[in-house]
């Protein structure tokens, strides 16, 4: 079975961001970018279904970024994924939701796959899009919210989805998309042997070219456009009790809650 | 754009405040962009919730009670928002920023090839063009971002956002025919309820939330609960309750769990993380109760009191549970 991991390659969430008042984009350069909290998830989830399914089951990485992120994409290769795919032309700056899908659905086309995994939500965009648009440009089901994956072969997905208030037992043809919760499991460390086995594997490199889309993408092809950028109303510093016991510790808050008219 | 289509999210008819909010959202910016305003409800119970939903200035509720809707993950829902969506023409489509809607979002945005825009807590109208406010990396940049080489929008608006406003009701209750030629993949076998069917953690008013400090499971509902309780409002947890495995992940919030604006978020042991602040910054009031003075919930809470979680927040409910009595 071929499995596909979506990755994005993010800024470290406590990285110091801005987005360039010209563009309007988020500036990129000079920011250490890391793999998607999510899609690490999800990288797990793959390589647990490999060590369950064996024989000829492998892991691609799939990744829509600027070639800068290839030793980010190595990450990812020496969690234990066997190669790489990364689509990386300038034409993509400035791609949104919309145009990230399509992009990603052409690219994929080609790559092929039984089982597509991807993160919920990126850190950066934080959009939570791409994965169902994904799946519409693909035209292959989308399971989403998968904490368990309960069996996967032969043409046939089950798992657990997770819901507000439990999950649901839903079950479906491969090939499809899923989406994972951390619920799978803590993404693995990367042992020194997968770093140095990262070194010798494959990262195949595509280009808008290699495509060959009918419509427009980049900022020219979104459907979006950032017209305003601004702070927000920053938040003052707490105002802070010492509270001697229980008793006090309460009446601070109650008194408190009392004062912004909450009770 | 100038009609503006609500999806509704429900379970058996029971549906969020956020459905509300929506409503009265859609008409206000349906007025501005000279169009009308619709809601969808689809599935088991949709008729009931449509009655309730005539309460709100909508112009038509369009229902399917179709039971394929509650069998099927997904994939009949698509179909019926994509065809009101294309009988209405130009939309603005507006669905709550949960996990079922960003689900709904990002699917129909692609059926629709429309601009999508995410947890959005305000609308603005320029010339026509409908501009989505949201607060963007970790709440450091707020983004003002408008559709463009498109005739649909869709956009994850956030939970508490925007007031609920019932009036001005009177509208049509149309069902929906079923759209034709269609074949649903993923067979929802059964389904299981694992928290007390808690649906709305996003649109609580008040949410008390635990992290590390609790130190295993039980205070969550020994301590925490009564609490919220007392006040209205749901338990939260921070991912370190999470991942201890205290509480399901649905109770997360956070960079990878939930993102709340409620009027009051009381915080009980918990640091308070750039990883946590992401999904509650925006709350009304910040109550922190830490036994460390210089954690980082300092910087950004109302108030930060000082001691033990396990004495106060017991005393704390019984004061609130005795200013409701003598309410
Ligand atoms: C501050 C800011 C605000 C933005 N606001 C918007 C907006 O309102 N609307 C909009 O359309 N775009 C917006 N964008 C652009 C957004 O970054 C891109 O559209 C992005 O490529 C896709 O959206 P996302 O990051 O939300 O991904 P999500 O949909 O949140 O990502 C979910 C999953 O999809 C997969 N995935 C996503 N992107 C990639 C990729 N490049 N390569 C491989 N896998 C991927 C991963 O598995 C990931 O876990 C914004 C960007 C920034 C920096
Ligand atoms: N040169 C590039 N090659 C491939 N993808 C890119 C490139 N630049 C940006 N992207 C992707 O396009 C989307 C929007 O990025 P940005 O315009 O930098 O905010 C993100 O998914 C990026 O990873």
């Amino acid at each position: 079975m071929k499995i596909v991991v979506t990755v994005k390659l993010v800024p470290d969430t406590n990285a110091a961001k801005r987005i360039d008042p010209a563009t309007k984009r988020l500036v990129r350069t000079g920011l250490e970018t890391v793999l998607n909290p999510f899609d690490e998830y999800a990288i797990e989830a793959a390589l647990q279904l490999k060590e369950k399914l064996g024989g000829d089951t492998t892991v691609t990485v799939f990744t829509m970024a600027p070639e800068t992120g290839k030793e980010t994409i190595r990450k990812a290769l020496a969690m234990g994924a066997d190669d790489a795919v990364m689509l990386s032309d300038a034409g993509l700056e400035g791609s949104d939701v919309w145009a990230t899908s399509y992009a990603m659905a052409q690219a994929l086309k080609k790559t092929g796959f039984d089982l597509l995994i991807a993160g919920g939500l990126a850190d950066d965009g934080n959009t939570g899009g791409v994965p169902g648009a994904l799946a519409e440009y693909l035209g292959v089901p989308a399971l989403t919210n998968v904490r368990k994956i309960e069996e996967a072969g032969d043409g046939k997905i089950r798992a657990q989805r997770e819901t507000d208030s439990g999950y649901q037992v839903v079950s479906g043809p491969l090939p499809s998309l899923i989406t994972v919760t951390m619920a799978v499991g803590e993404p693995r460390y990367a042992s020194l042997k997968g770093i140095m086995g990262a070194k010798k594997k494959t990262i195949v490199t595509l280009m808008l070219a290699d495509l060959g889309l009918d419509r427009a993408v980049g900022t020219d092809g979104a459907k979006t456009e950032v017209l305003e950028i601004s702070a927000p109303k920053p938040r003052e510093k707490a105002r802070v009790v010492e509270a001697a016991d229980g008793a006090s510790g309460a009446q601070a808050i109650f008194d408190f809650l009392r004062e912004k008219k909450l009770i | 754009m100038q009609n503006v289509i609500v999806f509704v999210e429900h379970k058996s008819g029971q549906t969020r405040k956020v459905t509300f909010e929506l409503a009265t959202e859609a008409r206000k910016l349906a007025d501005t962009l000279g169009g009308k305003a619709y809601a969808v409800v689809l599935g088991t119970g949709a008729s009931t919730l449509a009655g309730q939903l005539t309460k709100y200035p909508l112009d038509t509720i369009y229902t399917a009670e179709d039971a394929d809707v509650d069998k099927y993950f997904l994939d009949p829902i698509v179909d019926y928002v994509e065809a009101v969506a294309k009988t209405a023409g130009p939309s603005l489509v507006l669905v709550p920023n949960t996990m079922l809607g960003r689900d709904v979002a990002g699917r129909v945005a692609a059926r629709l090839q429309a601009g999508l825009t995410s947890d959005v807590t305000g609308f603005t109208t320029e010339g026509g063009k409908v501009v989505s406010v949201a607060p963007k990396l970790q709440g450091s940049t707020i983004t003002g971002c408008a559709f463009k080489n498109t005739e649909y929008g869709v956009a994850t608006v956030r939970p508490n956002a925007f007031e609920a406003q019932a009036g001005g009701g009177g509208a049509q209750v149309s069902a929906l025919d079923k759209p034709a030629g269609k074949s649903y993949a993923l067979v929802i076998e059964n389904e299981v309820e694992e928290a007390s069917g808690e649906m709305g953690l996003e649109e609580a008013p008040v949410v008390i939330s635990g992290g590390r400090g609790l130190g295993g499971p039980d205070p969550f509902t020994t301590l925490l609960k009564p609490l919220a309780d007392a006040l209205g409002g749901a338990v939260g947890a921070s991912r370190a309750a999470a991942d201890a495995g205290w509480v399901p992940y649905s109770l997360q919030i956070g960079q990878t769990g939930k993102i709340v604006s409620p009027q009051l978020y009381i915080a009980a042991g918990i640091s308070g993380a750039i990883q946590h602040k992401v999904g509650m910054q925006t709350a009304g009031t910040i109550v922190a109760i830490n036994r460390d003075a210089t954690v980082p919930i300092g910087e950004f809470a109302d108030l930060l009191v000082v001691g033990d979680l396990f004495q106060i927040v017991p005393e704390l409910t019984k004061m609130v549970e005795g200013a409701k009595a003598h309410a």
